[in-house]
């Protein structure tokens, strides 16, 4: 059970903020947020260690291309893109409410700007497959 | 029992220092549209004097009784055991997050009272001065004091509609991740205060403080506290407002204003 972390003086937990039970749209946003940053960031530094096969020659390169071709990696490339669309999305309504935009519709502009994303989302998905 | 009454069952989580923590199921009977407190009274008379809880006003006034009913922030004594029951079974009630664990159910709120204090806001009497009183002549052997409402009756009364209950606290995401946040209540305190105050030195005090290490900025928009205030202070529209004071005095001061 989790009440030695209750006692405990220190509070930064992650099973605080990624305890969901009970909640509403803003702490779903805020746990997603900070989820996405982390991948995002990871993300990052995976891209860039792959860009750095470009310094091993053009076969280096063409072989590590084949092997994108994988569904695992279209997969990956879905979920980064999610990422990046939820990320960027709530940043807008962090942005926007946090200069007193849309205070009181916080929660039309969350699902909004997620229904925005999912239509994104679909669309990349469309012109995907058509470019196959 | 009087064929008004129900069984309720519950599941607490019991904790002791050094002890670790566990739920505890208790199974007690109280009246027909009672509240979760009345069923933690219950308990405490009918089954084990040792759990640890707290409450006062029995009407959601003195914000004692705040805990977590079915991972829930609410205050215990407005909160209908038919209602939780319906929601979950047994009903599980649990300290609130964010703030040490003492014992049981109640939760450490040094803390909280502690950024409370910062946002300057009329807690409590500054002082305690004695209210006027004048003595009733009649029975003198009882010596029955009356008390005479004073002129300056606001010294003595809060204006603000916060009962210090903590629940915004255990809800903010910010407040889980961020120790040094001053957190929601303390903010809309600063909020209430400057409006309340005429006085120019303290209005600019407060805002730097919200403005600094631990205020607004900190905020992650989650909106959790307003969602959950049981007293509709709306913290989180409390913060977004200071920010935007904020912006205002940044943008008259690029101007030499
Ligand atoms: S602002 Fe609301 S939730 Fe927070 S302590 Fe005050 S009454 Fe409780
Ligand atoms: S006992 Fe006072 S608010 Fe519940």
């Amino acid at each position: 059970m989790k009440v030695a972390e209750e006692a405990a003086p220190g509070l930064r937990r992650p099973s605080r903020w990624l305890d969901l039970r009970g909640r509403h749209e803003g702490a779903w946003a805020y746990a997603l947020n900070r989820l996405t940053a982390i991948g995002l960031i990871a993300y990052l530094y995976v891209h860039l260690g792959v860009l750095s096969l470009l310094a091993h020659g053009p076969s280096t390169w063409n072989s590590f291309l084949a092997t994108t071709k994988a569904p695992f990696f279209t997969a990956l490339d879905a979920v980064v893109l999610l990422g990046v669309l939820f990320h960027s999305l709530n940043g807008i309504r962090v942005v926007l409410t946090g200069v007193g935009v849309a205070v009181r519709w916080h929660r039309l502009l969350f699902r909004s700007l997620m229904a925005l994303a999912a239509i994104l989302f679909l669309v990349a998905g469309l012109l995907w497959s058509i470019r196959g | 029992m009087t064929a008004e009454s129900v069984a309720v069952d519950l599941e607490v989580l019991r904790y002791r220092p050094g002890e670790g923590s566990r739920l505890e199921n208790f199974s007690v009977q109280v009246a027909k549209g009672t509240k979760v407190l009345d069923a933690l009274d219950a308990i405490w008379a009918t089954l084990d004097h040792s759990l640890m809880f707290r409450r006062a006003c029995h009407h959601s006034s003195c914000g004692a009784c705040a805990m977590r009913i079915n991972g829930r922030e609410r205050l215990a004594c407005v909160t209908q055991v038919a209602e939780a029951a319906e929601e979950h079974q047994p009903i599980r009630v649990e300290p609130l997050h964010n703030l040490p664990v003492v014992g049981d159910l109640v939760v450490d709120v040094a803390g909280f009272f502690a950024r409370m204090t910062a946002s300057d806001l009329v807690i409590t009497r500054s002082a305690e001065p004695e209210l006027p009183v004048s003595v009733d002549p009649l029975p003198a052997s009882l010596s029955l004091r009356q008390v005479v409402v004073p002129e300056d009756l606001d010294r003595f009364i809060r204006f603000e509609s916060c009962i210090e209950c903590g629940i915004c606290v255990s809800v903010c995401p910010s407040m889980a991740a961020d120790d040094g946040f001053l957190g929601p209540a303390a903010l809309a305190g600063i909020h209430r205060t400057r409006e309340a105050t005429g006085d120019a030195t303290e209005s600019a005090h407060l805002l730097a403080l919200a403005d600094g290490d631990g205020g607004v900025w900190r905020c992650h928009s989650s909106f959790e506290c307003t969602a959950s205030c049981p007293q509709a202070v709306d913290p989180a529209g409390r913060i977004m407002s200071l920010r935007g004071q904020i912006l205002a005095r940044r943008w008259g001061r690029m101007w030499g204003r």
